[in-house]
């Protein structure tokens, strides 16, 4: 009777051995991949951080107003060139000036391309 | 237990007792350890797995990092990125000479002499060989394989804006702690407002958000440089504030600095000159004296001055420019009549006079976020005369800022609202907000300046549909002790749209010079004014301010574009 029952416990003994075994070897796995998952994510913020900056640093106002000068001939914008919504109606000129349709093509891409 | 009482009898069997007693001594002793081991596994996984932290691991977690700033539309002003700094363990260096050599092929700006000195000290465990290498140089470095040198991760604060903007978000050391600006700030007295940007747990940060909108900081920056071209000024500045949330939009001072340069060695014309520097501002101040006398009641719109002979205090004459017998309290505005101005002030009286300037703030420093900040100078003996010179603004020099502000809060409504850098909504502005003068003096204080644009002294700054409004002041500067004839400070502060304003602007050129258009004039009407004008004609789009038509404005504008075809 004794014998069975320390059979029965050694028995029990390797079982719960193998089992935490493994659950150690799947909670080191785990760990392994949040540290990596986590290094990843810092590396992404880092990442965006510099393209945030550099899309800054891109986007600068001085330098959209240098470009703007230089390749669009813009002007500043009067004040009398604001139309109220209600009197939009009456600023539509009676043929539009690009057709789109018309031409059959991208219109605004063909303008570019003479630019260049 | 039978068992044993009945054994118990028998002399044979106490051995055999002793021997069981021991062993259930033994076993309640497993027991009870065991159930310890127990009860304190489950109070540890059960109980506490969430609140278990280890004191030596929070005291190694990195620390929260500085946050970014953003303009007020989350362009980003200042960012941390990381770079690798070069170290060296001289102790070992095996060769000097031979790491002195592949060190100093690599990185070209190494000094040879001084670092074979610094790679010399025996006792040294760690000395910087150069902060913020490159990528490419760093791989470089890797792959010589010198022992003894290695790279450590540092954060580099940058600023992807440049000039632009430069004065109000400041810079760092290379240490990353903030020495001027808002970088300041946030290490110093604005430390609980960066705790309060830090998210728990995530080692991340909220970005600090500014007052600015880089789009106007541009358009205030880029007119004031052409004006300084233009005028040949010393330098200038310009700046933009919200009046009734006392946001700063844009502040310029010029000439401004590159805050990612490696070393800044700033002149004292490069500073903060709108919040460290004082300045008379002239003819400006005189606004705060007529909202003085309008609000207490010692003079109305229906008020008439005489102002045809120099006003004599003590052996002090006060003069004026242009001389007029008579005028009422609309023609000493716009004329600029420092007699008129002077009197007022006399007519409120000394204590008055002080008790005012007390309740707008201009005897105080005025602080805001960047500690850049100078205390407002104001005559030494408070005397009958000192009281009418600084009634039109001389003897009494304030931030340029300092100015604007008050102008500001007898604008909107006559409510002071201290000027803050960082963003701010309305309800936060009402909160702070305390009123100094009636809302009655405040229309007729609008009446004013919007008078003086369309008839006065300001008449350049009238940009059509945006309802300008202003004053302007040429201040004679004091050189050695004496106020000179030629060096002078030219500045309009003004707001729009007039009716109902929402910013308010200032425009400050030191030393312009008459240029051929100007017809020999140095005065603010002919720089400074045009100058803000063409600020406002950029802004306003941006600031979203509706453009309205007067029927005079509607006949201008015919003519213009009469005066267009005829050209064309």
């Amino acid at each position: 009777m004794i014998k069975l029952a320390n059979a029965f416990l050694v028995v029990n003994v390797l079982i719960a051995a193998f089992f935490l075994y493994s659950l150690e070897h799947a909670t080191r796995a785990l760990e392994r991949n949040i540290a990596k998952t986590e290094k990843s994510i810092t590396d992404e913020r880092e990442r965006i951080k510099l393209l945030n900056a550099e899309w800054a640093s891109l986007t600068r106002p001085d330098r959209i107003q240098k470009m703007a000068e230089e390749q669009l001939g813009l002007k500043t914008i009067q004040a009398q060139q604001f139309v109220p919504l209600a009197d939009i109606g009456a600023k539509v000129p009676q043929t539009p000036p690009v057709k789109l349709e018309a031409q059959n093509a991208d219109a605004i891409g063909k303008m570019l391309e003479t630019l260049q | 237990m039978n068992d044993t009482s009945q054994e118990f009898a028998s002399p044979a069997n106490r051995g055999k007792l002793k021997g069981q007693n021991r062993i259930r001594l033994l076993g309640i002793a497993f027991t009870a350890f065991f159930a310890a081991i127990a009860v304190q596994l489950g109070q540890l996984t059960l109980l506490h797995h969430a609140a278990a932290v280890n004191p030596e691991l929070a005291a190694h977690e990195p620390r929260q990092p500085r946050p970014d700033i953003v303009d007020r539309n989350g362009v980003v002003m200042a960012t941390d990125i990381s770079v690798s700094s070069l170290y060296a363990d001289p102790r070992k260096i095996l060769d000097v000479d031979e790491a002195v050599e592949s060190l100093t092929a690599n990185i070209p700006d190494l000094d040879a002499k001084s670092l074979r000195e610094k790679l010399k000290q025996p006792g040294r465990a760690f000395v910087w060989l150069k902060r913020q290498v490159g990528p490419e140089q760093r791989d470089a470095i890797y792959n010589l394989g010198i022992p003894g040198v290695g790279f450590v991760e540092e954060r580099k604060r940058v600023y992807p804006e440049g000039r632009l903007g430069a004065h109000t978000v400041g810079y760092v050391d290379v240490d990353t702690k903030g020495i001027a600006g808002v970088e300041k700030f946030l290490d110093d007295q604005g430390a609980l407002y960066t705790a309060s940007l830090n998210e728990p747990g995530t080692h991340t940060s909220a970005p600090a958000e500014l007052a600015m909108d880089t789009r106007v900081q541009q358009a205030v920056t880029d007119e004031v440089s052409k004006a300084i071209i233009k005028f040949k000024a010393k330098s200038g500045g310009g700046i933009i504030l919200n009046v009734e949330t006392g946001e700063i939009i844009a502040l310029a001072s010029l000439p401004d600095y590159n805050p990612n340069a490696e070393d800044k060695h700033l002149t004292s014309d490069q500073q903060n000159k709108m919040t460290s520097g004082v300045y008379e501002l002239g003819s400006v101040i005189k606004a705060v004296t007529f909202a003085m006398a309008l609000d207490s009641g010692t003079a109305s719109l229906a008020s008439h001055f005489a102002t045809g002979a120099p006003l004599q205090i003590g052996k002090f004459r006060i003069h004026d420019l242009h001389p007029h017998a008579s005028q009422s309290l609309e023609e000493v505005f716009t004329n600029s009549s420092n007699i008129g101005t002077a009197k007022m002030a006399l007519a409120v009286g000394l204590d008055n006079h002080m008790e005012f300037l007390q309740r707008v703030g201009l005897l105080e420093k005025l602080v805001t976020e960047v500690p850049e900040s100078a205390r407002p100078l104001l005559p030494r003996h408070w005397s009958k005369l000192a009281s009418a010179t600084a009634a039109f603004g001389h003897g009494f020099a304030v931030q340029p800022l300092q100015g604007l502000s008050v102008i500001a809060d007898l604008i909107n409504g006559g409510m002071a609202v201290p000027p803050t850098f960082l963003k701010r909504s309305k309800e936060e502005a009402q909160a702070l907000a305390h009123r100094i003068i009636k809302p009655e003096t405040s229309d007729t204080m609008r009446y004013l300046f919007r008078a003086n644009v369309e008839k006065g002294t300001g008449e350049k700054a009238d940009v059509l549909g945006y309802r300008v409004g202003g004053k302007t002041g040429t201040a004679e500067k004091v050189v050695h002790g004496h106020y000179s004839k030629d060096k002078s400070l030219a500045s309009f502060i003004g707001a729009f749209p007039m009716d109902h304003p929402k910013y308010a602007i200032l425009v400050m050129l030191d030393e312009p010079q008459a240029i051929p258009g100007t017809y020999g004039f140095s005065t603010a009407g002919w720089n400074a004014v045009p100058t803000a004008s063409n600020i406002i004609a950029r802004v306003a789009p941006i600031l979203g301010i509706e453009p309205q038509f007067s029927p005079e404005d509607l006949d201008k504008l015919a003519k213009q574009a009469k005066a267009q075809k005829k050209e064309g």
